[in-house]
């Protein structure tokens, strides 16, 4: 056995293995010192420890830092030592995605989610007068159960965690290689990262959906440290910017995923209610129902109750969503790959860890939390944001129930599945939430809490009527929907956005101040018109001419979904004339030129004229895989992407036999079946994308112009490749033509060349391809913008509202205050 | 009655709702034996190809038919029609999960997902070795 190995960079390991034994042990501390502070009588104590409490925290946010930059380094400096290095990146990756090697690891997402704990964990040691000591005790515990999450020892038997500092002579220690001391010099890279992820989207979605996870823990914190406690209401108020920051930015999570699949995925959509994209959903929702019901609590004294159990319940479904996607219990179910790290059980334990707790103090306590015995007036506001939150509540549980079908099969033992189509099986239940929920949020904001004028309501509401009744039959007629249940969504959503509208210019004067409910409402209906136009009016319009009918039993839709098209053959798709032109090859993607043309029926001029690049990766391990490319109208997108290429690989194993040999000398030609080629250089060459060159190396290239029949020009250059006493011979190969060239040999004495070529039966250069029309995308793309756009008018105005209070109790004397 | 009753009640009965409209939809995992017969319900099933059967992929005649032979979980096999393109990885599949019917004796797939070995499920090392000059 080997003891010392040459080569590695133990120190950044050993350090960042500290950091995490640091980061869990303080955050404990940090967790007792709050608790034993929020549960003390004497105010001297509550200081003592609550400072106490700081620092523990304090250190384990530097020990976070501290495990960010070691982990950094290491993936940096391409030290493949480190099995999370090796794993997860490569030497040829460039700088910004060697940051999404950061995250693409398990190990690393739970640090950035950490990382982002810390952070707002000191925002709120920093921000928040009151109460401090409980709230931080829930969220220094849950801080410490993350860190867990990356210890990598051995607790009674038992593996907690999964630390990114393993090494890799560790994890793989059977294979052979590792009995030598200078194995690392073998290990030249490292496996590099998934392809799929090679993209901007894999830079920035993941930082702002571990943003939203880690701020839907505030307002756990604040509910749980309020029954903990038993301060049941001073929690309501401080809460709502976070909770409205929580929303927008997990918000903005969820809808850059839905961006990410679109632009760059292959779901031919934005959303597909995969149980990876459902387990993020879910517990927004129950978010959205939380914001409103402490809201509703906040002007009336209402709905308490309901507000402890969905701000609870969220950071809960925060947890099992990470269950979900990390446990390998999916499996079956989605199209994101995710494979168990060995931590599901320590999730389930977490889960339970925090939820049975929430639940035995909700259940104790249940009675002791502040409600108003007297009904709810009928025309209040209250009444029916909260019937609106329990729609939030059934909509979320219709969902988690069915993305959690694999559970139940594995707890029951049944066999049951999502039916084949998923999107109409949950659209057709989700639909009547959208229609409820647009209709809610528009007129609920007509009327006041507490009581209205019914009088008034009733106007401005047969107003509102009397605009979106002539509007939804305009539209419906012109965009020809027949589904019923489309157009009462339709009705539903213009609804929301006319009543919106009119209440914000008229009823607020356009007070942007006041407007957060408003615009987010607003935004919510645009979204619903978006998504249910280009859902329903998606069209395929890669109609398949060659196709075979199958008879009545396919559906038409099956027939016509992919496309072939030769190279330079035209081809009607819709109103586009479109022609494949090429590839080229920018590794490792292939891009597919794609010329699109429009022309006016009449004149025969042409309209419109643009190319796009669907590109693929035909990677050695991975096979092929797909990347739309996407033209944006402001009124539609025409989306495609490659389904299928000929395999070239084949081509080339049978081109390799026929070699014939050619002595040529400078300015040559030889002919072939179909082309003649001109020898017209012989050069050393010092650059080369095909092959890397190494100090001492000599590369000579043989420069060929080919010239077809039909007059076509194309460019070769085989290469002859000594490296050492050995050489290297690299072909070049013009599949359009058939034609493969080697450089077999040099002969300096007679400045001649030795040069083989192969001609094989030109294989037909085609693509399959996918062309999907989706009108009015942009609607939807807005109306998201524009929701989160109101939890941010709204999280700017609580928190002037709450500076503004702050100020008035800061007027008053010390001893009144409450102080904790 | 309070108002709290009445929305209790109409929650039950839409939950009620979404369990009776739910449970008829559902698709069952099964095998070719369980599901023949049956051509009006979806099925998912779980099994590997058959690599020693043929298959059919020509885009040139019809870029959206391909048909596979795929054993089930029992050892049965039986033909499969996708109308779509042959997944480009297809052959390296390790586990095929289909949604379909059945269509007299073949399997009409409307829905693949395949697993292959990944190249990030690490079980071999890429060593690349390097001479010297001598």
């Amino acid at each position: 056995m080997v003891e010392n190995f040459e080569g590695e960079h133990l120190l950044f390991g050993q350090l960042g293995q500290l950091s995490v034994y640091t980061a869990f042990v303080f955050a404990l501390i940090a967790a007792i010192a709050f608790f034993i502070s929020s549960f003390s009588n004497n105010e001297l104590n509550q200081k003592l420890w609550r400072r106490a409490g700081y620092v523990a925290f304090f250190i384990q946010g530097a020990a976070i830092l501290s495990i960010v930059v070691n982990l950094y380094i290491i993936i940096h400096s391409h030290y493949f030592e480190y099995y999370y290095a090796w794993q997860h990146s490569s030497k040829a990756l460039p700088m910004n995605y060697l940051l999404s090697c950061f995250w693409e690891g398990q190990e690393g997402s739970f640090l950035l989610w950490m990382f982002w704990t810390s952070v707002l964990g000191i925002v709120l040691i920093f921000t928040l007068k009151e109460f401090q000591a409980g709230v931080l005790s829930v969220f220094a515990v849950v801080q410490g159960f993350l860190s867990s999450m990356l210890l990598g020892t051995y607790i009674f038997g038992y593996k907690v965690g999964s630390t990114p500092f393993a090494l890799l002579r560790h994890e793989m220690g059977n294979a052979p290689i590792f009995q030598r001391a200078d194995y690392l010099s073998f290990i030249q890279d490292g496996n590099g990262l998934n392809p799929l992820l090679q993209n901007y989207w894999m830079v920035i979605h993941p930082p702002i959906l571990f943003l939203g996870f880690a701020s839907t823990l505030v307002p756990f914190s604040f509910a749980l440290s309020g029954l903990m406690n038993r301060k049941f209401t001073f929690w309501t108020k401080p809460v709502m910017p976070w909770a409205l920051f929580s929303a927008a930015i997990l918000g903005t999570g969820i809808m850059m995923g839905g961006a990410w699949a679109y632009e760059a995925l292959t779901f031919g959509g934005y959303w597909a209610w995969d149980p990876v994209e459902n387990a993020s959903l879910v517990p927004w929702l129950t978010l959205i129902a939380g914001v409103h019901t402490a809201l509703v609590f906040n002007k009336t004294g209402r709905s308490l109750r309901m507000t402890y159990v969905f701000f609870l319940l969220t950071f809960i479904l925060i947890l099992y969503s990470t269950f979900l996607t990390r446990s390998g219990i999916l499996g079956d179910t989605s199209v994101h790959a995710f494979t168990d790290l060995g931590m599901s059980g320590q999730l389930v334990f977490y889960m339970a860890g925090l939820s049975i707790p929430a639940i035995i103090l909700l259940l104790v306590y249940w009675r002791r939390i502040p409600s108003i015995k007297k009904e709810e007036n009928l025309l209040s506001r209250e009444f029916w944001i909260f019937i609106g939150s329990l729609i939030f509540l059934l909509s979320s549980l219709h969902i988690a129930f069915n993305t959690s079908l694999p559970v139940w099969n594995k707890v029951f033992g049944t066999n049951l599945a999502v039916p084949s189509d998923a999107v109409m099986f949950y659209n057709k239940v989700q639909l009547w939430a959208g229609v409820f929920i647009a209709l809610l949020s528009a007129s609920a904001l007509y009327l006041k809490f507490k009581s209205s004028n019914a009088m008034q309501f009733r106007n401005r509401i047969l107003l509102l009527l009397g605009i979106t009744i002539p509007l939804t039959a305009v539209i419906a007629i012109a965009g020809k929907f027949d589904l019923v249940s489309n157009i009462i969504l339709l009705f539903a959503a213009i609804f929301g956005v006319i009543a919106n509208l009119y209440y914000f210019f008229i009823v607020l004067s356009g007070n942007w101040k006041l407007s957060g409910a408003a615009v987010a409402h607003l935004g919510f209906a645009l979204t619903l018109i978006g998504i249910l136009i280009s859902s329903a009016k998606k069209e395929t319009i890669s109609f398949n001419s060659a196709g075979v009918n199958f008879g009545k039993e396919f559906s038409e839709a099956a027939q016509r979904a992919n496309m072939l098209l030769y190279k330079n053959v035209p081809v009607k798709m819709d109103k586009y004339t479109v022609t494949y032109v090429g590839d080229s090859v920018s590794e490792p993607n292939y891009y597919y030129k794609v010329n699109y043309e429009v022309f006016d029926s009449a004149t025969g001029q042409i309209k419109d004229r643009f190319t796009l690049f669907p590109n693929a990766q035909i990677n050695p391990k991975m096979g092929l895989i797909a990347n739309p490319d996407t033209r944006h109208y402001l009124t539609k997108d025409l989306y495609t992407h490659v389904t299928s290429v000929p395999d070239k690989t084949k081509q080339q194993a049978s081109a390799q036999e026929e070699f014939k040999p050619y002595f040529l000398t400078k300015g040559d030609t030889i002919f072939t079946n179909n082309s003649y080629v001109i020898l017209e250089d012989i050069a050393r060459i010092t650059t080369s994308k095909k092959v890397e060159i190494q100090p001492g190396d000599l590369i000579v290239g043989a420069d060929l112009l080919v010239k077809t029949l039909e007059g076509q020009s194309f460019s070769a250059q085989p290469l002859f490749h000594i490296q050492g006493n050995r050489a290297n011979l690299i072909d070049d190969k013009l599949s359009e033509l058939g034609l493969t060239f080697r450089l077999n040999k040099i002969i300096p004495e007679e400045n001649k060349i030795e040069l083989h070529v192969a001609q094989t039966e030109p294989e037909p250069d085609f693509i399959v391809m996918t062309a999907i029309v989706f009108p009015y995308i942009n609607v939807l793309w807005l109306g998201i913008i524009i929701t989160i756009l109101g939890f941010v008018i709204s999280m700017v105005r609580t928190l002037q509202n709450r500076r503004s209070a702050q100020q008035i109790t800061a007027k008053r004397p010390v001893a009144e205050r409450v102080t904790l | 009655m309070k108002k709290i009753h009445i929305i209790g009640l109409v929650m039950i009965a839409v939950a009620i709702g979404f369990i009776i409209t739910l449970a008829s939809d559902y698709s069952q995992y099964e095998t070719f034996s369980s599901a023949e017969g049956e051509t009006k319900k979806d099925f998912h099933i779980v099994g590997t190809l058959v690599k020693e059967k043929d298959q059919y992929y020509d885009p040139i005649t019809n870029p959206n038919y391909f048909t596979f032979y795929l054993q089930d979980k029992n050892g049965d096999q039986c033909k499969v029609v996708f109308n779509g393109t042959k997944p480009q990885d297809f052959d390296r599949s390790e586990q095929i999960v289909l949604t379909g019917k059945m269509s007299g004796s073949d399997f009409q797939a409307s829905h693949i997902l395949m697993k292959c070995p990944s190249k990030y499920k690490i079980d071999e090392l890429e060593v690349t070795e390097y001479k010297s000059n001598s």
